[in-house]
């Protein structure tokens, strides 16, 4: 099957200062589709990650050489707004960050800084409708004015997701988003995913490679900053063509 | 919203359905290719034959995939293990309709020798065990596959009925010692049909009760 390319790497370079975290990196993350990124500790997937929404426009040092364009467009041209992109690629952390304010506030914030409702009704339904499809309103809708950081870990995170899609983004980028979470919130967010990947193109980091396979069609294998292989998340679970894929998808090393 | 492991489940148990009901058509296609001396019908069974191999070989690709991605547990992971080897009967299933139909075409361009009646006995019985062991299946019982168990019994002494009376009829008449070597060959296929359903059954207990029976009489017995 042919898939339309939502975010397109080409020969992308990144050094924080003198040290080189990205070697030329090809990887084309597929529109509608889950990518999973996976790799041991510092293998540069997290870095990919940043580059995405220029996450590491903040680190001072860190410089990022090649292309890396979304729907076509270089992310690191000149003029690029970068406020404008990250709405337009959310993302989610490994811990839970909810703002420390109203279940409400978390989800009402993205909106209503990127105007994106006019009247309170709009704003409402807006919040409303983001908590629905993060599966999280049914257990917050008698709560929405309790502080968000009040909710359990799992909570949380359905809320930070809740507040990512608000801003009706394209990309959703999740760094570990259940590394903090137990097996049935996990599970929850898993389902989630699964579901989100209709509106929205998902790319995830991962240490858990069971996870990789539940939820991705897509797995790139990053190790020491460079992509080693990258292909249908059946095919690398089954029969990865790499020895190093092979060696770190076994636990032979990692 | 759905457990992530589920589509893959329902969609191996849906492609074992389909293999299930085609396996038992083909069987039904070589009997009635036998019954009616018709050689153009058994000739279909071949090509029946080669579409559970293909089905076959998808189970094997979907059961690989499941495990390797979502690596099941619990009732998840002995419903794909059963339905691997359900998979694998049922395949046997319809190899043995294909040599039954072979059997059919050789009676069927030879002088005409009555079936003995004992074979139909057993075709029916056959046909029986492979259908109740496929509703076990396709409704998850575990009483259903239970009450299969007992049948193969009665298949194994109408295999050897239909057997002695075909050495007697070759004794007394050798110029159709070619036809009864092959109502010997149908008896032999058919009691196999009874044995790969059994396993189904035993398969089905694994998957809902987590409960091992194969081999139970033989293992208990000592010998």
């Amino acid at each position: 099957m042919q898939f339309l390319t939502k975010i397109s790497a080409q020969g992308l370079n990144v050094f924080y200062a003198e040290k080189q975290a990205l070697f030329d990196v090809y990887l084309d993350i597929p529109k509608h589709q889950v990518t999973a990124l996976i790799g041991p500790s510092g293998c540069g997937k997290s870095t990919f990650l940043r580059c995405v929404n220029r996450m590491n426009d903040v680190i001072e040092s860190c410089r990022v050489e090649g292309k890396l364009a979304l729907d076509g467009d270089d992310l690191y041209a000149e003029g690029i707004d970068v406020v404008a992109l990250r709405a337009r690629v959310g993302m989610v952390f490994q811990k839970p960050n909810p703002f420390p304010k109203s279940v409400y506030e978390n989800v009402a914030y993205g909106p209503r800084i990127h105007g994106l409702a006019n009247t309170r009704a709009e704003l409402d339904e807006i919040v409303i409708q983001s908590l629905e499809r993060a599966g999280l309103f049914a257990e917050v809708k008698d709560r929405l004015h309790d502080s968000g950081t009040s909710l359990s870990g799992g909570q949380q995170q359905r809320l930070c997701i809740a507040r990512a899609i608000a801003v009706s983004p394209e990309v959703i980028l999740m760094d570990e988003p259940c590394s903090a979470l137990d097996p049935i919130a996990t599970a929850r967010i898993e389902e989630l995913i699964g579901v989100l990947r209709e509106s929205f193109t998902i790319v995830i980091v991962t240490h858990s490679m069971q996870q990789a396979a539940r939820v991705s069609q897509t797995t790139g294998f990053f190790h020491l900053g460079r992509v080693i292989e990258v292909g249908d998340t059946p095919q690398i679970f089954t029969d990865p063509r790499e020895t190093k894929t092979r060696d770190y998808i076994t636990g032979r090393f990692g | 919203m759905t457990r992530i492991v589920e589509p893959a489940l329902s969609a191996l148990r849906q492609q074992l359905l389909r293999m299930g009901s085609l396996a038992e058509a083909i069987l039904e296609k070589s009997l009635q290719s036998l019954w009616r001396r018709d050689v153009a019908l058994a000739r279909e069974v071949r090509i029946d034959d080669l579409e559970i191999d293909r089905l076959d070989i998808a189970v094997d690709e979907m059961v690989l995939r499941i495990l390797a991605t979502q690596a099941p547990v619990a009732d998840d992971l002995r419903n794909v293990i059963a339905g691997k080897m359900i998979a694998t009967d049922l395949e046997r299933v319809g190899d043995l309709a294909r040599n039954i139909a072979k059997s059919a075409e050789r009676l069927a361009t030879r002088d005409k020798v009555e079936v003995p009646p004992g074979l139909r006995t057993l075709a029916d019985e056959a046909q029986r065990i492979l259908r109740r062991a496929l509703d076990a299946f396709s409704e998850h019982d575990a009483d259903r596959a239970t009450a299969v168990l007992g049948d193969d019994d009665q298949v194994d002494a109408d295999e050897d009925a239909v057997i002695r009376t075909a050495i007697e009829e070759i004794a007394s008449h050798p110029e159709f010692t070619s036809q009864e070597v092959d109502f010997i060959l149908i008896a032999k296929n058919l009691e196999r049909v009874a044995d790969h359903s059994t396993n189904i059954a035993e398969d089905v207990i694994l998957a809902t009760k987590a409960r091992n029976v194969k081999h139970a009489g033989k293992l208990a017995a000592g010998t």
